[in-house]
């Protein structure tokens, strides 16, 4: 593309106006719109073009088939790698368990229950997975704001979105009085992290909260001692080496985004 | 009615995986095509009835029906051909679905093209796009990469049956070791032939607790082409065909955290007894977030179609889908090669080692020869071919792992976090 073409381009994007966002489906009018956001940090990137070619760079290397060694042997080859974006924003459903979306920006837990098997879902399933059911309707049920660590890991690396919260633990909460497991952040220091341990739902700031499960976390039931059985305790040159990491992750993240996420400062 | 004759695997081509090909992915495919052709030199494309085209994702290379190019590429567009999908499970389903089209009868022989060109976008984006194989609106919001969950499953067994880090550090110090020893190998290309030690382990960069850097799959381009056809058509492209003897497949919840209530899996396996104590009761005790049903499952259905009763004597060697070594490790004790529990016993005392007596991932599999998921499987399956055929030192040359008078062997092949997986056993003549 000419320099002028690349100009022209800049200002038919320019000239595009603001676009207001299309009605869905006429049979589900719009009950509430919290979308601005999401339109408007989408509009540009779809305005320039989501297949058009950004860039492109020229590398030299091995090619061919054949072992590690023979291609290395080879001579290399001039390659054109060209830079693309391509994106779509998805309108999603959360469906039939909107419900407990719904609930989490108003600070509360629910589950469904199969009303022949009796199993309580949290995850909450709209209808029951046991065979013997035949897909049965659930119901809906409030459940309570407590629950036990079933599993859990402590990240050290994560890409966007989850980077700048480096290093953090998540892992699957048994909510009292369910029986699957819910997948949520911990704000737990991974000394104290043990399978079994008991833990108290909290809620993000209501004006934070997006109706997702980040507007959720855990947090340790307090008083409980760490068990000498607990996988991380058992060998305590695992949870050194675990938090030596954790102390790099902490500097990585200091330097990169400038957020200081060290337990004295964020709590846990 | 499924027709009576075997199903052999032909032989194969390779297009090695690595980080980066300056060739794109019908290039790297027409490559292991050529190099089919050149492994078996009387194949002509008249020979081959259909295609069965491996390769997992739309997103990593932004192309809808790769597929369509690929048989182009090949001028193999006149021949019926389909695409099979199913996340991690995708290559080694391909072979499953290659197997069960000729056993219908419908095809004689079949092509199986199998790539994946995963580093066209950042390592950061792959791991997303990859991440939307799991549930998009449970597990990927809450920091839930695949490292994380398969991290945390991990925890769990780690937590009820006692292996520590350092079983897990022995895996991948086996792995990367056995895949020097693997000329096409993407750790080779990246880091060289130099064996490494526990001690690099430990000094390696930690992921996600427990794993590090070293226990975790390559992100890899690469292709792989296999050739099956029947027993007659087989005799045809090969001395040394490789039968498969028993597939299964099996599928698990899609979210890992409804595995404690996981009905469909109700009484396969009472295993309460077998919770330490300390751990409180869940509604079903198998799989829950330690072990695959999928793959079991899925071994309990190929096992007796293979005959084989006692796989940790019977089995020569096995070649385990392992995205994380914790899943190696958990897939002993799936394959029914150890009770449940006790998969930490056949790494510490060397049973899968080289020279053990069934050793598994001597390719080095996904952590270390890497793992573009559409070719994967058909790389270790070719592995296996070699194996069978007593023809390692041939392509590996005088260092490689040739397991002595191997007969039986067994790859597994698992997508999501063992939502989907398949077992297919192998036994040469
Ligand atoms: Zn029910």
């Amino acid at each position: 593309m000419t320099e002028v073409g690349v100009e022209e381009r800049k200002l038919k994007v320019r000239k595009i106006k603001r676009t207001r966002r299309e009605a869905k489906y006429k049979h589900y009018p719009v009950v509430e719109d919290h979308s601005t956001a999401a339109q408007e940090y989408w509009e540009p990137i779809v305005n320039t073009g989501l297949w058009a070619i950004k860039g492109y760079q020229i590398l030299k290397g091995p090619c061919g088939g054949g072992t590690v060694e023979e291609a290395l042997k080879r001579e290399p080859k001039e390659f054109m790698v060209i830079d693309r974006a391509a994106f779509a924003l998805y309108s999603h459903s959360y469906g039939l368990v909107s419900p407990f979306f719904r609930g989490l920006l108003e600070g509360k837990l629910k589950g469904t229950k199969c009303p022949k098997c009796g199993a309580t879902y949290c995850p909450p399933r709209a209808h029951c997975w046991n065979p013997k059911c035949r897909v049965a309707d659930c119901e809906w049920v409030d459940l309570p704001l407590t629950g036990v660590i079933h599993t859990f890991t402590v990240q050290c690396l994560a890409a966007a979105p989850f980077e700048h919260q480096l290093p953090f633990s998540m892992g699957w909460v048994k909510i009292d009085g369910a029986d699957t497991t819910l997948a949520m952040m911990f704000h737990i220091p991974p000394r104290e992290l043990f399978i079994g341990q008991k833990v108290k739902i909290k809620f993000v700031p209501k004006e934070q909260r997006k109706g997702d499960l980040t507007d959720c976390y855990a947090v340790a039931v307090p008083g409980q001692k760490v068990p000498k059985w607990a996988c991380l305790q058992k060998d305590p040159e695992k949870l050194e080496s675990l938090e030596a990491s954790m102390k790099q992750t902490i500097q990585f993240i200091k330097k990169r985004y400038g957020i200081d996420n060290s337990p004295e400062v964020r709590g846990w | 009615m499924a027709r009576d004759e075997k199903v052999a695997i032909c032989n194969g081509g390779i297009f090695r995986p690595d980080l980066w090909h300056g060739e794109n992915a019908e290039e790297g495919v027409a490559t292991a095509y050529q190099d089919l052709l050149k492994n078996v030199p009387n194949l002509t494309a008249d020979d081959i009835d259909a295609l069965c085209m491996s390769y997992f994702s739309d997103h990593l290379n932004g192309q809808l029906c790769m597929g369509w190019i690929i048989q182009d590429y090949l001028g193999l567009h006149n021949k019926p051909g389909y695409r099979v999908e199913s996340g991690g499970s995708t290559s080694i389903d391909a072979i499953v679905n290659a197997y069960y089209m000729i056993k219908s009868g419908m095809f004689d022989v079949i092509l199986i093209p199998g790539w994946e060109w995963m580093c066209e976008v950042s390592v950061a984006a792959t791991n997303e796009m990859i991440a939307s194989a799991a549930d998009t609106d449970w597990d990927f919001p809450v920091g839930g990469y695949y490292n994380a969950f398969y991290a945390a499953l991990e925890v769990r067994h780690m937590q009820l049956y006692g292996e520590t880090c350092e079983d897990l550090g022995k895996i991948a110090v086996k792995n990367h070791n056995n895949s020097t020893h693997w000329p096409y190998s993407q750790w080779v290309s990246q880091h060289g032939t130099a064996p490494i030690t526990l001690d690099d382990y430990w000094k390696n960069r930690l992921v996600c607790w427990p794993y590090r850097v070293l226990n975790c799959a390559l992100m890899s381009e690469g292709a792989c082409v296999l050739l099956m056809a029947t027993e007659s058509k087989a005799r045809r492209f090969t001395d040394t065909p490789m039968w498969i003897t028993g597939v299964g497949l099996g599928t698990d919840s899609m979210r890992p955290g409804d595995r404690t209530a996981d009905f469909a899996y109700e009484g396969m396996k009472d295993e309460a007894k077998i919770y330490p104590d300390f751990v409180d009761p869940i509604k079903t005790p198998y799989p829950d977030m330690a072990n695959f049903a999928s793959l079991h499952i899925a071994a309990k259905r190929a096992y007796p179609q293979a005959g084989i009763t006692n796989p940790l004597k019977e089995l020569d060697l096995v070649e385990l889908f392992a995205p994380y070594d914790g899943v190696e490790l958990a897939l002993y004790e799936d394959m029914m090669l150890c009770p449940r529990g006790e998969g930490k016993t056949l790494i510490r005392e060397g049973v899968v080692e080289y020279g053990g007596e069934c050793p598994s991932n001597l390719s080095g599999g996904l952590t270390a020869s890497g793992h573009p998921v559409g070719a994967t499987s058909l790389y270790y399956t070719l592995f296996l071919y070699w194996q069978l055929a007593g023809k390692i030192k041939e392509k590996c040359g005088p260092n490689g792992l040739q397991v002595p008078d191997a007969r039986k062997a067994l790859i597994t092949g698992h997508g999501g976090t063992g939502c989907q997986g398949a077992v297919v056993t192998f036994e040469s003549e």
